[in-house]
């Protein structure tokens, strides 16, 4: 079996087989091998028990029948029947609880394996992959594997008994009889068949509908003001009848499909014709009266599986699907190569771009229906760029982009969303690979860099700043090779200008962050972000500010804290802080991928008509401030 | 059963219903299809009966075939029996059918009702209440109700079922009745005891898979963090521990929920074992038939398993009526904004005048009828409860074309004057006036038409750049919709989009950067070409570039409009005829920029807060940050 690279294991972590979602899954439940067989046992004792009881019950006909039958007979055959139901409880219930314990532990096995192979890539795979995604499959596909098993596997090994087990009653009783049902079932599974061909469809179709229903009414009531304001009433109205009535068109149409369920007809005609031969065979003496009650009995019992099969047929398709788009995950790899061979050195800082162009190839795990799936969550921005399938020159992220850095400078990279400004940053720690030229640090290639050290050196402060739902000290000290002790922690935290709004807080830099605990505003995630940054201490940073709010009691502090953290690093910074770009050492412009202006602000100001635009209508006002008596700080 | 828990959660226009009042409006609805339903009912009595006959047709055909042992008679018994089971299929395909087509009907005309209900609420309804429960109150909860309307159907036919099964019975022999029919409390009580448990074990493991889910989102989120910083193996054991616990926590329930059946088993096999012992004791005496016997025994099956049912329906039923309560709810609430007139409104120039307006967002709406008798509009209203007014006491008067800018920390009062020329919301003391027009007397319709609205963060319909600019006039011309574009700095904007006009924004537009979305809404408000102008600027940052167009084609849509603009640009401000400062719902000073800073007082404060770094002179101050 290949194994693929990997970053994280866990000591005895148990192998499955990932070859297909079937064999994945058996693989699964073999992993407790007495559970399946448990369940088996427990099923074919209690239908057996069943229909033994089906079989007593006649019993206790032929013994009233036959003349000089003592009550007591009846009274041994009623008990027996008791306990023969009794048993059935008793085993259907260690049956269930097999069961239920298998499918739970699927899911939490599924889930873990799938954890730990998430934690196992590469953090190139990381920063591709949507978080919506990945939850997605760890949160219903996962619990669809569950679904699969119970009930579905388990109704499905009860409606197999309780066809196998009658049949075999019935031969007991006369091998004749199985004519009717035999017949019976071969038709079943055809009608089976034709039902489920004319279901499906209709089914999904409704169910995309009421979704559909779902998320145009969910976005009429976000933007109820500009419903309103545009008094665009009647013409919502118009659209939500028209998805309300095609809703209802479906329904009418599943229901009339539902109602059609041909096999439950089959079952009728089937008793009656198993009812009429049975009493012919009495006539002929091939039976005894007690036989025929018996037989009906156990015809009766195959209604059972005439009724349930396709529920259960269903969640096993779903379960598998489900364990397909699991599996992607898991076997997908990463093209990266650890490198562990290349050059491993301090960095210098410098970094030049020769040439470079780059275009998103066809990767990551997909299958079909997925990549509609998940458009939430993912916000504008130019960091999660959807990847395009196949290269083409227009589809060209970064074309021909060229500059150096060097040492310890700051390069804003400025330019419209989609301009390819985040892209180019994840060039530097080869979270992607240049399509064409080269990306040089200190003078080497990346890609001849050993990434570990390369990537140990580079630190990047994202847009979203992600924070762990525990104390605030903890996040900062989670960038600390090793333990940081409070003093530098906070240490970190002042250079950051994270330290007075930290003691803000009752439990200081004890309060609880994230989801279960305090909301930070944006900027202060950001200055924790710094802190953590100040803790690595990286050569290499890469900051995107492009979120920055507007105002200026915390513009002050932010600026300070980034100024500090950039300070004797190289620093791509992408920004639309004006000052930020005024600042920088150089300025890189890009539109549509290409580089269409570099330089110093001076320089800038002086060759490009699009820089000069943005800071026109700041001179243009520059008599009024000056004329200002307040602006001055402290 | 994960249906138990969701969509519980109450809101404040919830009302209760009686169970009388809730039943005539349901039946209301099923009016039209009364003809149907009848039809349904009839297939359910006739389903019913040929269920029940089939056991019986077996067991006289039993007791007659032991008095005259013919092959015709064997034949015909079957036939019977062939018979009758595809009409019990005929039957129920009709029911089924015609069912679902009045259900459909009946959803969707509710579906109808509550949705033109929520379209006429004003914009303090969708303050209050999340639009999640909004929505689902519109499609989930009419479809619960749907499902209430086929499980009373199937009960009916349960119950008839049991009816017809139980008046057998007597008939046969009243005492082997009676003790079949003593096993159905015990039937009775093992469901309703089993349903409090699975209840409350589907809460508790429901609670396990949100917290396990929530888990993994974060330990998700964060694995590309954790990974920058080597911690791995910290993560891990966190989401291992909540996945164990979950683990656990289902199991139980999963257990508990599936005890059900083996207990109804064991049940069903004592009452079995008692008639078989007494029966066959009574047919061994000859009081009763062979035939007899056996349909006691078959028909116990088909008698214990409706039981559960039916036992488990109430609570059903229940939460199925209070789904249609809570549509009803929706349906009835009552709107705040009320309009005493419906004047036409062909033509706007723009003067807006506020005359001592009072406005809360939390009070009831006035009396308008006590306001006509007194004529003291500030004293008219005591508050109804003590949240301080929103605007005390406001006037205002903007000519006709005239740029505002209104500025003034957050809950200063700026956007309620912005949503109260929109006229979503209702004020409760004073006057707003359009071109001296009382703007409660206009045609809404026609009025909101001569507005333009961008709101902070623009809103856009999932579909092209082009449909959302024609948004506010659908029948506009490709060629106007274009035109209203390249107004708006040169078009350059609409080239940096992949596909232009074409281009796909994503659900609620989330594909278009903030800036860009911005442009689409100025665009959108320049081919409508309203008389007014509203703009909440956005207080998020914008990319320079983009930035530097918007503020070209504001220029461009506040030319010859009367425009109010909750400013949060120093760009703005100082481009606007005349700058209003808020402070706690008054206007505490007014003038333009360069007079204003010249006083020194609120507006040189919040010059400092919010503005001062957009000036040439902090950008050039940051410069010396480098050297610290």
């Amino acid at each position: 079996m290949l194994v693929s690279a990997r970053e994280f294991t866990v000591a005895g972590e148990y192998v499955y087989d990932r070859r297909s979602p079937v064999r994945w899954i058996i693989s699964h439940i073999l992993r407790y091998p007495w559970l399946p067989v448990l369940t088996l046992l427990g099923n074919i004792c209690s239908s057996a028990l069943y229909n033994g009881g089906s079989i007593l019950i006649g019993r206790a006909f032929d013994a009233v029948a036959t003349p000089g039958a003592r009550a007591a007979e009846l009274l041994g055959l009623a008990l027996l029947v008791l306990a023969a139901r009794c048993g059935v409880g008793l085993f259907g219930i260690a049956q269930i609880s097999a069961v239920q314990v298998l499918a739970e532990r699927l899911e939490r096995d599924a889930r873990e394996e799938l954890y730990i192979s998430l934690l196992g890539k590469s953090q190139t795979f990381h920063n591709r992959q949507q978080v919506g995604d990945i939850m997605a499959r760890a949160t219903n596909d996962v619990q669809q594997l569950n679904l699969m098993i119970s009930p579905g596997v388990m109704l499905i090994v009860d409606a197999g008994m309780f066809t196998i087990v009658p049949l075999i009653g019935i031969a007991t009783v006369r091998v004749e009889l199985l004519i009717v049902p035999l017949l019976f079932l071969l038709c079943f599974v055809f009608a089976l068949r034709g039902y489920s061909r004319a279901l499906n469809p209709v089914s999904g179709a409704l169910r995309e509908q009421f979704g559909m229903i779902n998320s145009r009414l969910a976005e009429a009531i976000s933007g109820i003001e500009v419903v309103k304001g545009y008094a665009q009433e009647k013409e919502e109205q118009r659209r939500f009848s028209e998805n309300a009535r095609g809703y209802r068109d479906l329904f009418v149409q599943e229901g009339r499909i539902k109602a059609r369920y041909l096999p439950l007809l089959l079952f009728g005609i089937m008793f009656g014709l198993g009812f009429g031969h049975a009493l012919l065979l009495f006539l002929n003496g091939a039976l005894t009266i007690g036989q025929v009650v018996a037989f009906m009995g156990l015809l009766g019992v195959l209604r059972f599986p005439t009724f349930i099969s396709l529920f259960s047929f269903s969640l096993v398709q779903l379960g598998i699907a489900g364990a397909e788009r699991i599996l992607a995950l898991i076997n997908d790899r990463t093209e990266l190569d650890e490198n562990a061979a290349g050059v491993a050195q301090a960095i210098d800082g410098e970094i030049v771009f020769e040439d470079v162009s780059f275009a998103y190839r066809d990767q990551g795990p997909k299958t079909k229906d997925e990549s509609k799936r998940l458009e939430s969550g993912n916000d504008t921005s130019d960091n999660g760029t959807p990847p395009s399938l196949v290269v083409s020159p227009s589809s060209l992220v970064l074309k021909d982009i060229t500059f150096t850095a060097k040492p310890g400078e700051t390069v804003a990279i400025v330019g419209q969303t989609g301009s390819g400004k985040t892209t180019l940053t994840k060039l530097v720690n080869r979270i992607y690979d240049a399509t064409a030229g080269r990306v040089l640090i200190d003078g080497v290639d990346v890609r001849d860099w050993s990434m570990q050290s390369l990537r140990s050196q580079i630190s990047t402060i994202e847009q979203d700043i992600f924070l762990f739902s525990r104390t605030i000290g903890e996040n900062i000290a989670f960038g600390a090779p090793g333990s940081a002790t409070r003093q530098q922690i906070e240490q970190a935290a002042r250079a950051a200008q994270a330290h007075d709004f930290i003691m803000a807080f009752p439990d200081g830099y004890d309060t609880v962050v994230g989801e279960r605990g305090v909301t930070l505003s944006g900027g202060q995630r950001q200055r924790i972000a710094i802190a953590r940054a100040f803790m690595t201490d990286p050569r290499i940073l890469v900051l995107d500010d492009s979120t920055s709010a507007i105002d200026s009691a915390t513009e002050d502090e932010i600026q300070r804290a980034m100024r500090r953290i950039m300070k004797g690093r190289t620093t791509l910074l992408i920004t639309h802080r004006i000052s930020q770009i005024r600042w920088a050492d150089r300025i890189l412009v890009l539109r549509r991928g290409a580089l269409v202006a570099q330089g110093s602000h001076d320089e800038l100001m002086a060759t490009s008509e699009a820089y000069r635009r943005i800071f026109a209508r700041y001179e243009r006002d520059e008599v009024a401030s000056q004329q200002s008596p307040v602006g001055s700080r402290q | 059963m994960g249906f138990v828990l969701d969509g519980l959660e109450a809101e404040s226009y919830d009302r209760t219903y009686s169970d009388r009042a809730l039943v005539r409006r349901i039946a209301a609805y099923f009016r039209p299809h009364a003809r149907t339903m009848a039809l349904v009912a009839g297939m359910v009595v006739l389903a019913s009966l040929t269920e029940t006959v089939i056991p019986f047709v077996i067991s006289r055909g039993i007791d007659a075939l032991a008095g005259n042992p013919t092959a015709q008679l064997a034949l015909a018994l079957g036939g019977v029996v062939l018979v009758l089971g595809s009409l019990g299929w005929l039957f129920n395909f009709i029911r089924q059918s015609f069912s679902a087509r009045a259900v459909g009907a009946v959803v969707l005309a509710l579906r109808e009702d509550a949705f033109a209900a929520v379209m006429q609420r004003d914009l303090s309804f969708y303050d209050q209440y999340a639009s999640g429960r909004i929505v689902s109150r519109v499609t989930s909860d009419t479809q619960d109700f749907s499902t209430v309307v086929t499980l009373t159907i199937d009960l009916m036919s349960q119950f008839l079922l049991v009816l017809i099964i139980s008046i057998m019975l007597f008939a046969i022999d009243s005492t082997l009745a009676l003790l079949v029919l003593a096993v159905t409390p015990i039937v009775f009580i093992a469901a309703l005891s089993f349903r409090r448990v699975a209840r409350w074990a589907t809460q508790r493991g429901q609670r396990a898979t949100a917290e396990v889910n929530s888990v993994i989102q974060e330990t998700v989120s964060g694995i590309a963090v954790a990974k920058s910083f080597r911690q791995e193996a910290a993560i891990y054991e966190d989401f291992r521990a909540t996945n164990r616990l979950a683990y656990r926590v289902r199991l139980m329930r999963g257990l508990v929920l599936n005890t059900i059946f083996p207990t109804l088993d064991v049940i069903s096999g004592i009452a079995t074992a008692l008639v078989i012992y007494y029966g066959g004791q009574r047919a061994l005496a000859g009081t009763l038939s062979t035939g007899e016997w056996f349909l006691f025994v078959q028909t116990l099956g088909i008698f214990l398993f409706p039981l559960t049912s039916i036992a488990s329906f109430w609570s059903q039923f229940q939460q199925g009526l209070s789904a249609s309560e809570r549509v009803f709810a929706l349906i009835d609430a009552e709107p705040k904004v009320i309009q005493t007139g419906r004047e036409p409104v062909e033509r706007i120039a723009g003067r807006i005048t506020f005359e001592h307006v009072q406005f809360s967002y939390n009070r009831e709406a006035r009396d308008l009828r006590l306001e006509a008798s007194t004529r003291e509009p500030a004293a008219s209203l005591k508050p109804l409860d003590s949240s301080p007014w929103v605007l005390p006491d406001f006037s205002l008067d903007i000519p006709a074309g005239q740029t505002i800018a209104v500025v003034g920390h957050t809950g200063a009062g700026k956007s309620s004057l912005a949503r109260l020329i929109m006229r979503f919301y209702e004020f409760q003391g004073g006057r707003v006036l359009i071109d001296g027009r009382d703007i409660r007397t206009l045609d809404l319709g026609q009025y909101r038409r001569k507005l333009g609205l961008v709101p902070q963060v623009p809103f856009l319909f999932a579909g092209t750049v082009a449909e959302n600019i024609r948004y506010g006039r659908p029948d506009a011309a490709d060629g106007e919709v274009e035109l209203a574009a390249l107004k708006l700095g040169g078009g350059e904007w609409i080239q940096d989009l992949p596909q232009g006009l074409q281009t796909d924004v994503g659900e609620r537009g989330a594909r278009l950067s903030l800036g860009q979305r911005q442009l689409v809404a100025l665009a959108r408000v320049l081919l409508q070409g309203p008389s007014i102008f509203i703009l909440d600027e956005a207080t998020a940052s914008v990319d320079p570039f983009t930035e530097a167009q918007i503020q070209e084609g504001l220029d461009v849509v506040m030319r010859a409009r009367t425009s109010i603009v909750i400013a949060h640009r120093l760009w703005t401000v100082r481009h606007a005829d005349r700058i209003i400062v808020m402070k706690s719902g008054r206007i505490i000073e007014e003038g333009t920029h360069q007079s204003l800073l010249r006083q020194g007082g609120h507006y040189a404060e919040l010059y400092n807060t919010y503005f001062r770094h957009q000036s040439l002179e902090y950008i050039e101050q940051v410069g010396a940050y480098a050297e610290e």
